[in-house]
């Protein structure tokens, strides 16, 4: 160290206004996700790879199962949906799942940052990833199969963009809590997570068609009522009123739902010394 | 190696205890630290030393606000640890020898992301990064990933990283643990000119005693998570009467009423080398002389070995 002799930058405080500082802070969990996502391949299969074979394999098996194209909408939005929801809250278990990866989360966690910092951060960077992943979808399912998801005007569309990514969030934060409880072990629930509400919530039929308990659970998960207040547009009349109403309030009170137990996840980390085993 | 400045405390812990528990479904109780007390003055480089499983990380944790103490009071810089912790964290920062960062991520951004994480704004963030860079060698490497670093510039990395914020009181735990020797004095001069140059607190971990001889200006021992020992370490010498040896060239039986003498510890003798512990070479030396000249013992070398920590160490260990 040759130029040790002089204080770097003498001021200690963080410059601008508090609202700024906070604002940085959640940044540096946004530009963290955007840059380790350019930068890993298996991040780029998440967004292209994995969501193109889904919507082909499925868009083809029901173009030769010979349905309707009303049936062949239905089905391929409740694809998008999947996909967009799953890209979108890996980026928020990415707040937790980078950190234990490179155990760096006590010197991530030394820092004076709450837990909103890092979930609002890598969640800014999940609906960029969700967004593009519908939008991908959106324009692959239009050329290959006709599909058009904007025929009914862009506000169903964005109404259910906007859910999905809502519902992700508390998706996402339900995974982050595990991780902080259980460590790398919960590590499978990143990938799996998502498919336990994919029997439930109606995403190749109609919810109709489940069995009255299972319905009633359904009606729990505010995914069913994105799906069902974009496919009223078509023509499929929604098994429970109200739908987007539902699907925001849910989806609402998951993702608050979600944060108080990540916080008292870290919380209980920091107790047990789970988070220092986590550095090691 | 004074440069303590002022005597208001950078640290205060208070009867601090933890006790880990692990397995399932029967619990394992563990306990890691057990009522331990001590003072840190402001400016000073204090050491935590002891072996493996001692407890240091355990209670360097605690003052960096990453583990909750089950029993006892901790307040760091004025400011309790468990319910001001998000205000110490903003004062304080932590560097350890098995730091490890996202692979992917390259120098300059793992230092701007940190920067990011204090709610540094681009004025004072973009040249600290670049002075930060520039002043821990890391500039070359700037764009190279972390996970094609070498250990040393991950370590250099990893300290530059805990100058974000400017911290009042730096943790360092085991900084130089698994490193080359000539990486490892080099962290410790750096160390060293890093608080000469800042007037900062160091916290410092270690299992090296000769690390904590050259940098600590205080240190206590811990062993089972309990305090053996604390101070200066010339102190800790005295209180652990390993005192200084002396040894003499000598002919002759002259040399056996050295023993009688106020301040000797020990006296024995070997082919002609007579081995004398006092409690203090300095003030010793000159009345053993005195002795042996009036014995007429002719006296054709000496040597005067100052005990280490290590050897307190492993007085201490026993």
């Amino acid at each position: 160290m040759s130029t040790l002799s002089a204080p770097i930058v003498r001021s200690a405080s963080p410059d601008g206004t508090p609202l700024r500082r906070e604002l940085v802070k959640v940044s540096a969990f946004f530009l963290r996700n955007w840059r380790m996502t350019h930068r890993n391949v298996f991040t780029v299969f998440e967004i292209v790879f994995w969501p193109i074979v889904n919507l082909l394999s499925v868009g083809l098996l029901i173009t030769f199962l010979g349905a309707e194209p009303g049936t062949v909408v239905f089905v391929l939005v409740g694809t998008f949906a999947l996909s967009t929801v799953q890209v979108c809250q890996l980026d928020v278990a990415y707040a937790a799942l980078f950190d234990m990866w490179s155990k760096s989360i006590k010197h991530q966690l030394v820092a004076p940052i709450r837990p909103w910092h890092l979930v609002l951060g890598s969640w800014l960077m999940g609906l960029v990833r969700g967004t593009a992943v519908f939008a991908l979808q959106a324009a692959m399912s239009h050329w290959v199969f006709g599909v058009n998801v904007l025929a009914h005007g862009p506000g169903p569309a964005a109404a259910l963009v906007a859910g999905l990514l809502l519902s992700a969030a508390g998706v996402g934060l339900f995974v982050s809590t595990l991780l902080m409880l259980f460590g790398l072990r919960a590590e499978v629930s990143a990938w799996s997570g998502v498919s336990l509400i994919l029997l439930l919530c109606g995403v190749y039929y109609p919810v109709s068609v489940l069995p009255a308990p299972l319905q009633t659970m359904a009606a729990g998960v505010p995914l069913t009522h994105f799906l069902e207040a974009f496919r009223a547009h078509l023509g499929y009349a929604p098994v429970f009123t109200a739908p987007l109403l539902r699907g925001y309030a849910l989806a609402v009170v998951y993702a608050a739902g979600g944060y108080a137990l990540f916080a008292w996840a870290i919380h209980r980390a920091r107790r047990t010394g789970m988070l220092l085993r986590l550095s090691d | 190696m004074n440069h303590v400045t002022t005597t208001e405390p950078a640290v205060e812990v208070c009867d601090l205890s933890k006790t880990f528990r692990t397995g399932w479904p029967r619990r394992r109780a563990q306990p890691a630290l057990q009522g331990v007390s001590f003072v840190v003055p402001r400016g000073a480089i204090f050491g935590v030393l002891g072996p493996n499983g001692a407890g240091k990380t355990t209670l360097l944790s605690i003052l960096a606000t990453l583990l909750l103490p089950d029993r006892g009071e901790a307040r760091v810089l004025g400011l309790s640890v468990t319910r001001e912790a998000h205000r110490v964290r903003e004062r304080i920062n932590l560097s350890s020898g098995s730091a490890s960062f996202l692979w992917s991520l390259t120098p300059r951004e793992i230092l701007d992301i940190a920067a990011r994480s204090y709610g540094l704004g681009g004025r004072i963030r973009r040249p600290r990064v670049a002075e930060l860079l520039e002043q821990f060698e890391l500039t070359a490497h700037a764009t190279v990933p972390y996970n094609e670093l070498s250990t040393g510039l991950k370590q250099r990395l990893a300290l530059a990283k805990a100058f974000v914020n400017n911290p009042e009181l730096l943790i360092l735990d085991e900084p130089t643990v698994g490193l080359d020797p000539d990486i490892s004095v080099r962290i410790r001069e750096q160390i060293a000119a890093l608080r000469r140059a800042r007037r900062m607190t160091i916290l410092l971990s270690t299992h090296y005693m000769r690390e904590a001889e050259q940098l600590c200006d205080e240190v206590v021992f811990l062993r089972t998570g309990k305090i053996l020992a604390g101070g200066d370490p010339a102190t800790l010498k005295r209180e652990v009467l390993l005192g200084d040896r002396v040894e003499l060239a000598v002919e002759g039986d002259g040399w056996r009423g050295v023993a009688g003498l106020p301040g000797v510890l020990a006296c024995t003798s070997d082919a002609g080398r007579v081995q004398v512990i006092v409690d203090d070479a300095r003030k010793r030396l000159p009345e053993i002389f005195r002795h042996l000249d009036e014995c007429g013992v002719p006296v054709s070398d000496v040597t005067v070995t100052e005990p280490t920590l290590e050897s307190v160490f492993i007085e201490l260990a026993r």
